[in-house]
């Protein structure tokens, strides 16, 4: 193993905790929102849905995936039509990071609306802000801190997939590969010099995202939601 | 001068609001104890409470109609609110929260925006963070970020309220400049009567829901068709005494009490004294320069928007204490309670 394939590796897995990143966030700033206003019968269950993903072990969420979306799957035409191949390519392993990151996001999201004060947005509303400009000007700037935090949690936790995106995307050196997939194969292999410079590549990786993160989130003014007299 | 008008029907949990009145003054107090309604009737006006029915009509402009089907939007109803807590954006700057709210007025309201900024002198303060502002500046602030949405009206809801009593007189001249110098409909509310007869054109009264008067604030306040609402006057307690001798009175159920002066034995006399002054005990206190401390029990305890309303029981006359819900809470106020609350003298006003 070169350092090219180390770095071509580490890019893969950016690439794939990015677009993870990406197609989690409209759903868990939407669902994050919907439960941290809105009280309804069945919220514990929705709670609990959100939660699976977390709660299954990994290698059953990629199995389900790959039953939902593979080729025989109910979900395969809708890709299809999109464009994207996903079974067996870098798209899978960052709907399989996506959906193992999506329920620290959307907790997070949701944990982040619950302590804006809804004061702020009404009286945004009864200065003219229609209740989708008052979400953009007001309720996210004020929850950017929770948002945020969720978006990295999910990310670093994206990094280091393995079982789901193992069944889904597979093992294949340069298609598919990410950091986490090459250090298994790499032990698989014997080659512990290998593995340790692919966990090196990691625990920058996520260092440095989570550093990157920090930084903002203690330069970032504190605009907890809460209104004072 | 244009028409208002107000006809609301419904209920805020176990609260409920029955409200109908109209006026053609310009500058209306809607006054009233706490938990009278003023706050829920305001956010109903505002298009905030889509369970109230009725009539809402303000300024001139119909802003809510059930029978005909009417009912403006909040965003579009194009009102000044001056919430309780002047609610500044914390993630904007003072110049940001006023250009937030100047954004529906465009460009027709930097004109507005510098006058508002020149008449609440907010002009050394635009740079600054909210979490900087003084409370007095955070509310010109409010207000000024109202003023700059061109409204059609300002709500403004107890703006004095929470400030102690130099910085209300510092804030109230601003008060009055707006009102006199912008020439907007107002609808101001107070539990405070002093502030009431000062700033309205027209007094509505509210007790538990409904309104009890309507009129000329100077005349109406102080009035005996209010006057029986006690809790009406901002006055919680309104206490009925005889004078017994020295400074002692005695209620009429009892009650006996230290005040400030003198008064002739026999001599009949009618007490206030405000919910928010009387002190509220866990333990009996040492020695202390209040003149009353009295033996309690909390009758009931209602929370709302940070306040807590106490009911107490003294074993003769019933008293109603206004505490923050942060000190409830740390005293666990509650039904049965035994506490001890503690009455200066000088808070016990001869109406």
């Amino acid at each position: 193993m070169t350092g090219a394939d180390v770095l071509a590796m580490t890019t893969l897995t950016l690439r794939v905790g990015v677009v993870a990143i990406a197609l989690a966030f409209l759903p868990a700033l939407g669902l994050g929102f919907w439960l941290a206003r809105r009280e309804f019968r069945g919220k514990a269950f929705v709670g609990a849905l959100i939660a699976l993903p977390m709660l299954l072990p990994p290698v059953a969420v990629g199995l389900g995936l790959l039953l939902l979306c593979g080729r025989r799957g109910p979900l395969h035409p809708l890709f299809q039509a999109l464009g994207v191949e996903l079974p067996f390519t870098w798209w899978a392993a960052s709907v399989a990071a996506g959906l193992v990151g999506f329920p620290f996001f959307a907790r997070a999201c949701e944990q982040a609306f619950s302590e804006v004060e809804p004061r702020f947005e009404q009286l945004a509303r009864s200065l003219g802000y229609t209740r989708g400009a008052t979400f953009l000007r007001v309720t996210l700037p004020l929850a950017r801190r929770g948002v945020l935090y969720g978006a990295v949690l999910a990310f670093t936790r994206g990094l280091g997939e393995f079982g789901a995106t193992a069944v889904v995307a597979g093992i294949q050196p340069g298609r598919t590969e990410t950091l986490a997939l090459g250090i298994w194969s790499r032990i698989e292999q014997g080659d512990d010099a290998g593995a340790l410079a692919l966990c090196a590549a990691s625990f920058s990786l996520a260092l440095a995202a989570t550093t990157l993160a920090e930084g903002w989130l203690r330069r970032a003014p504190r605009a907890r939601g809460t209104p004072r007299p | 001068m244009s028409q208002s008008e107000l006809a609301l029907r419904g209920t805020a949990g176990a609260f409920r609001l029955d409200v109908e009145v109209a006026w053609t003054e310009r500058v209306a107090v809607l006054f009233g104890p706490s938990g009278a309604g003023k706050t829920t009737l305001l956010e109903a006006i505002l298009g905030l409470r889509r369970n109230m029915r009725g009539r809402v009509c303000v300024a001139g402009e119909w802003l809510e109609d059930s029978a005909r089907g009417l009912f403006v939007p909040v965003e579009e109803r194009g009102l000044g609110w001056v919430p309780q807590d002047p609610t500044l954006l914390p993630h904007l700057s003072v110049r940001g929260n006023l250009r937030f709210g100047q954004r529906r007025a465009g460009a027709d309201g930097a004109p507005l925006l510098d006058r508002a900024i020149e008449v609440l002198e907010l002009g050394e303060l635009l740079d600054r963070r909210v979490d900087e502002l003084s409370g007095g500046e955070r509310r010109r602030v409010a207000l000024a970020r109202a003023l700059a949405s061109a409204p059609r009206a300002v709500l403004l809801d107890e703006p004095l309220a929470a400030l102690d009593l130099p910085l209300r007189a510092r804030v109230l001249p601003f008060l009055l400049r707006v009102r006199d110098e912008l020439g907007l409909p107002m609808l101001y509310i107070t539990h405070d009567p002093n502030e009431a007869m000062l700033i309205g054109d027209v007094a509505v009264v509210l007790s538990a829901g409904r309104v009890i008067a309507r009129g000329a604030p100077r005349e109406i306040l102080w009035s005996q068709a209010v006057l029986p609402f006690a809790q009406a006057l901002g006055v919680e307690n309104v206490l009925e005494a005889r004078a017994q001798g020295g400074t002692r009175v005695e209620t009429s159920r009892g009650l006996k009490l230290v005040v400030p002066a003198e008064l002739p034995a026999g001599a009949a006399l009618r007490l206030g004294l405000r919910a928010e002054e009387i002190l509220l005990a866990a333990e009996p206190l040492g020695l202390i320069s209040a003149r009353n401390v009295l033996a309690v029990t909390v009758a009931s305890c209602e929370r709302e928007a940070g306040q807590a309303l106490v009911h107490l029981d003294t074993g003769a006359e019933p008293l109603v204490a206004r505490v923050t819900a942060a000190a409830a809470e740390a005293l666990s106020l509650a039904r049965g309670a035994k506490i001890y609350a503690v009455i200066k003298a000088q808070s016990l006003r001869p109406l």
